[in-house]
């Protein structure tokens, strides 16, 4: 997994940061364990306006890998080029996980469905496409049962979100990819959320999500990487981020490893 | 909390499975959409009112057909394309359309799956409006039915039950442009501009095309009756003439190629349906 280079004034310790081995080993000390996805020196690039450059991340079964950073830095393009959804303009990206039926699951930012069918209809048509034969076992899941029987367009803003997780996760893909799953949510619903999240990984799925929640992240995520100006500007486990940032908490980490005003939204590439 | 592994099979179900499942799912929207709904209410009545207000009614079946082509050539694309324009624009946009792509079903399988699924609810809307004429002929007709158009000047239901199937042959073919404008569209605003766009052209441009053709000499004397086929809604014309008009007529000059317009009109179809796949796939 190789990481960007660091200059700014912010993070005097980057200097002396781990070389990529020493990464993978701080992470969560399973530095043996084979990666799922492996995204290899990748660009993306939206017609002239380049969002990542050389950005190398490997996402690894059984944790949970959070993408954080500056709106606008990339982190949705880079969960869709690793959720196999985007091709990348440059670089490659590789699955090494089990042939399954369905490889990877995806909820979208803001998941929406179509109108006039019920929770449950909504997940028995999906669950048809790969030979599940009860979608109720999801609703449950995610803890959603009770409203299986509500038109999709009824469900609050948590509903839909939970119901988009629970699609996700048919097929039991080895890797689920959540896009903002707690956008929008209020915090009892957040925390919900972030426990299903830890739950699936929990059972060996490799879940990869973006978030703006930092002290949830903090707390769930085993892996967290930093994007910055269109790369990685680092990663590794929150705590291991934090001693490397002498911070107390990922917020404080975040606001050291990245560069530039974080008040600010970064405009990356030529105007189209 | 464990993983529900008794849910799950470990057999991806058959392309054809796949087809019926988005089948059912288009067909239940249909059913719960109330706009579908009411445009179906509103066509049939239309379709009747016409053909009980051009009097055709009452002078039999291929009067009626006479009195209803004209306007059905206008109403069927407007109605396909109003059944089949949004039918991927509304996945792409709530982004099931992405979802999708990480389930094991082909582009290929949920295009033809949301054309049959969308087909099923245009054919009934087409059948039951045409079969209510049908019926009006038979109440309000003032001459005796003859069944076989066996001889020149004979009326005959059976004309007017291919009419209808020509007319739902081409209520297909539009419905598989308004599927390929959706896939391609993938936005709202987008969608709406390229609907007008594609029935302006079948509508207007494609024989306004023809007639540029044949006036310039592009398009020969010879050529005609096949170069008609081009244009859905002149392959539609030629057919319902060659096939119903001129045969209960008895006699007139050719129109069009039967082979020729068939043809066109498969293209259309399924050129329009590989348009939507590919579209679908990006």
């Amino acid at each position: 997994m190789t990481t960007r280079a660091h200059t700014d004034e912010n993070a005097p310790e980057r200097d002396a940061q781990p070389t990529t081995d020493e990464s993978k080993t701080d992470s969560a000390g399973d530095a043996d364990t084979d990666p799922l996805v492996t995204a290899d020196e990748i660009d993306f690039a939206y017609g002239t306006v380049s969002v990542l450059e050389n950005v190398s991340v490997a996402i690894k079964p059984a944790r949970i890998t959070a993408l954080i950073g500056p709106n606008g830095v990339g982190k949705t393009t880079l969960l869709r080029a690793l959720a196999g959804l985007a091709s990348p303009t440059a670089g490659s990206i590789s699955y090494d996980g089990p042939d399954t039926v369905r490889p990877i699951g995806y909820l979208p930012q803001n998941p929406a469905f179509r109108p006039g069918f019920t929770a449950l209809e909504t997940l028995e048509f999906y669950a048809s496409l790969v030979g599940e034969d009860d979608p109720h076992a999801r609703l449950e899941r995610v803890g959603l049962a009770a409203a299986a029987d509500r038109r999709v367009e009824a469900l609050s803003g948590g509903m839909t979100q939970l119901l988009g997780i629970a699609q996700a996760t048919i097929g039991d893909p080895p890797l689920i990819a959540l896009d903002e799953p707690a956008s929008g949510l209020d915090p009892g619903m957040t925390t919900h959320v972030f426990e299903v999240a830890t739950e699936l990984a929990a059972t060996g799925t490799a879940v990869l999500l973006t978030s703006h929640d930092l002290d949830l992240v903090e707390r769930t995520a085993d892996e967290v990487i930093f994007l910055d100006d269109g790369g990685v500007a680092d990663q590794g486990s929150p705590s291991a981020l934090s001693d490397r940032y002498e911070a107390d908490s990922l917020w404080e980490t975040y606001e050291r490893a990245l560069t530039g005003d974080l008040h600010t939204i970064h405009v990356r590439g030529d105007s189209p | 909390m464990s993983q529900p592994t008794s849910a799950q099979t470990d057999t991806k179900p058959s392309g054809v499975a796949q087809i019926a499942r988005v089948i059912d799912r288009e067909r239940r929207t249909l059913a719960r959409t109330r706009t579908f709904v009411i445009l179906g209410v509103g066509f049939a009545a239309i379709v009747l009112g016409l053909a009980w207000s051009s009097g055709g009614t009452s002078g039999g079946y291929v009067p009626t057909v006479v009195g209803l082509l004209t306007p059905l050539e206008l109403l069927v694309p407007v109605l396909a394309v109003a059944f089949g324009y949004r039918a991927i624009t509304g996945d792409a946009e709530r982004g099931e359309l992405d979802v999708l792509s990480t389930y094991p079903i082909g582009a290929h399988h949920h295009v033809l799956g949301v054309y049959l699924g969308r087909a099923i609810g245009l054919l009934v809307v087409v059948f039951v409006s045409l079969l209510l004429v049908a019926i009006a002929v038979v109440f309000l007709r003032t001459e005796p039915v003859g069944w076989y158009a066996s001889h020149a000047s004979t009326d005959s239901p059976i004309l007017f039950a291919r009419f209808t199937l020509l007319t739902a042959f081409f209520a297909l073919t539009i419905l598989a442009i308004a599927i390929a404008v959706s896939a391609v569209a993938r936005e709202a605003r987008t969608v709406i501009v390229l609907a007008v766009t594609a029935l302006v052209v079948v509508l207007v441009g494609l024989d306004l095309a023809l007639v540029y053709g044949f006036a310039s000499g592009i398009i020969g004397d010879g050529s005609l009756l096949h170069a008609i086929a081009f244009s859905p809604l002149s392959a539609y014309r030629g057919l319902v003439f060659e096939s119903v008009v001129i045969t209960a007529a008895g006699t007139g000059p050719q129109t069009a190629s039967v082979p020729s317009s068939v043809f066109g009109l498969l293209v259309w179809t399924v050129g329009s349906l590989v348009v939507a796949t590919l579209a679908t796939k990006r």
